[in-house]
């Protein structure tokens, strides 16, 4: 675990407060469609909100939102987001996203109240999600939220809930299974 | 500081002296049920990582409501597949189509749920266990986690007490209580996202078809549980059914609640829901009189017998308006059943109404008995957002099975009391 990078540090995408995940976030036939392969998601990550956002970000860069990001219960948009190495910070976000978002490994701080004053779009910034450690180093602003909870870090660093199973079965086959597939 | 009832319920099955709100717990369910829309997505995703075994297969329980006709031949491969994972996996609670009926009606009527069961499922409206002093989480697409281990991470979510005060006028159901609980709680701006909603206060007046309705509206507003503290006659016929012992659970007097509300219920009026959301509710004076072409009494909100009670004391003895249909689909195969010896079946047949097959009905997205563009409908199903069940452009009224009932016999929105119809247990 000790491997896991829980430090992201790059540009700050800035969105505003209510964006949905069905449309804004991720077009609705990919969600109606379930598509899950990144290949699919990639390209279309917040087209409707900035048309070419998947080729404007690098691995490292961080989403910061306002209140009530990404409403819905479904992943789509955050495979793409993990996809693309993206991390995400939250003014608040409903319950069942930042599930959804966890499920597919995303490092997703859930609960920034205010941080949408303390950055602007194409600033650089860095967040530890292991201990909510945040910066805003052309702002010279530092801060510190609720990271992601202890308890639910394993979860995170095997890349969500698959690489838990993953894992988990490794642990829990059944010896007689193991023996004999070997 | 004490504990919520559900703090209590979800530390007993976590194993611990006491949990507190955004604790992160991995509870052990008492058992496990999903309906037939996650079936075959669990099992592919397991199959994906190589797990070909179910946690525990006495306490799972895999229920068929969403669409039991088969009404696509997508559907029709999809329950084989089902049966064959049944098989596969050696699940022990398998209820078919056509068997037991709505996952979150019949394991309460059937005793499998009882008072201070905890357990997992992978649809929201399993708050109606709520309705009988139980607690049920819903966990989406996760619930193939909790296949495999037999647990998955759990949030403690605050509680929000709501104290009801005053008996409820003739004619007023539980049904149109929580349509007003969610437009008042909307209306004061607060927000239920991952909350348990407790009510508390002159509970005694809501039969247990009532305390399901009561659960039903706050879910759409994104609660995660709603929580009524079960009433000796409750318990009573708990007892009655249960398949095994139970302990019912209450919260502490000290108990800590993020709000602590009321609502006077007296005043209250029968409720028409405006199309687009549970909180869009109007007294029913606003819309009386508005023609109708649909009509519908079911779903996981209003398919309890009491509530097939309620609307058949309106149908007896009259028939659906012209240009009308009624659907009405019982929440559960014991309700069919009972119907058919209390007479209740006699009654909505020779009122023109079409009886179907126990489950989630019209409101599992309209695979049955949809409406067209520019209908009307009026109906007791969980939800009604633009084109919940079918075209986009058609008004989707919600009302208690009483205001239905009325209204399909009028083929106008009517106010259940015209009728002289008052609530079960009362003299009509």
């Amino acid at each position: 675990m000790s491997a896991f990078q829980w430090k992201l540090a790059g540009r700050c995408h800035k969105f505003g407060h209510d964006i949905p995940h069905p449309g804004p976030v991720i077009p609705k036939h990919l969600i109606a469609g379930r598509y899950m392969d990144p290949k699919d998601l990639v390209p279309h990550l917040f087209s409707e909100l900035r048309p070419g956002f998947p080729d404007k970000c690098k691995p490292g860069d961080i989403i910061v939102t306002g209140r009530n990001f990404g409403m819905g219960p479904k992943m789509n948009g955050y495979i793409a987001m993990q996809a693309l190495g993206l991390g995400l910070m939250t003014e608040t976000m409903p319950f069942l996203a930042y599930r959804a978002a966890l499920g597919v490994g995303l490092r997703v701080l859930d609960t920034c109240p205010g941080i949408l004053n303390l950055v602007e779009d194409g600033d650089e910034i860095e967040c530890d999600f292991s201990t909510g450690a945040f910066a805003n180093r052309t702002r010279k602003i530092q801060k510190t939220f609720d990271p992601i909870p202890e308890a639910l870090r394993e979860l995170v660093s095997l890349g969500g809930t698959s690489g838990f199973l993953r894992q988990w079965w490794e642990a829990n086959r059944p010896r007689e299974t193991a023996a004999a597939r070997a | 500081m004490g504990m919520t009832a559900t703090e209590k319920i979800l530390a007993r099955a976590s194993r611990r002296d006491r949990v507190r709100p955004g604790d992160i717990v991995f509870p052990k369910p008492d058992l496990v049920i999903v309906h037939d829309g996650l079936v075959v997505s669990s099992k592919a995703e397991l199959d994906g990582v190589g797990i070909d075994r179910v946690f525990d297969t006495d306490r799972i329980y895999f229920v068929t409501d969403h669409d039991v006709v088969y009404t696509s031949p997508r559907a029709v491969e999809r329950g084989t597949q089902i049966r064959k994972i049944v098989k596969e996996w050696g699940i022990k609670h398998f209820f078919d189509v056509g068997q037991g009926g709505h996952g979150h009606i019949f394991p309460i009527q059937s005793g499998v749920v009882t008072p201070g069961t905890f357990y997992f499922d992978n649809d929201r409206h399993c708050t109606n266990a709520g309705g009988i002093g139980a607690v049920g989480f819903r966990v989406g697409t996760e619930i193939a986690t909790v296949l495999a281990t037999g647990t998955v991470w759990t949030k403690v979510p605050p509680t929000i007490r709501l104290t009801l005060k005053g008996k409820v006028k003739p004619g007023v159901f539980g049904r149109d209580v929580g349509f007003r609980i969610v437009q008042d709680l909307a209306r004061r701006g607060i927000d239920l996202d991952y909350r348990v909603l407790e009510l508390a206060g002159d509970l005694e007046q809501f039969d247990l078809g009532e305390r399901i309705a009561l659960c039903s509206s706050p879910t759409e507003m994104r609660a995660i549980g709603v929580f009524i503290p079960p009433s000796e006659r409750i318990l009573a016929e708990a007892k009655a059914r249960a398949k095994r012992p139970f302990e019912p659970v209450f919260s502490d007097a000290d108990a800590e609640y993020e709000l602590d509300l009321t609502l006077d219920v007296s005043e209250i009026e029968p409720q028409v829901v405006l199309t687009g959301g549970v909180e869009r509710g109007v007294d029913i004076a606003a819309k009386a009189g508005t023609s109708i072409n649909h009509a519908f009494i079911g779903s996981c909100a209003s398919g309890m017998y009491e509530d097939l009670v309620a609307a058949a004391k309106i149908l007896r003895g009259r028939r659906v308006a012209p240009g009308v249909r009624l659907f009405v689909v019982p929440g559960s195969e014991l309700n069919t059943k009972r119907m058919q010896t209390d007479g209740l079946m006699q009654v909505f047949v020779e009122a023109g109404a079409m009886v179907m097959p126990a489950g989630c009905g019209i409101c599992s997205s309209g695979k049955m008995g949809p409406v067209h563009s520019g209908e009307v409908s009026i109906s007791t199903a969980a939800d009604n957002v633009v084109g919940r069940f079918g075209a986009k452009d058609a008004e989707l009224f919600l009302a208690s099975p009483a205001t239905v009932a009325a209204s399909a016999v009028t083929g106008v929105v009517t106010d259940p009391r015209d009728f002289q119809v008052f609530r079960s247990g009362e003299a009509a």
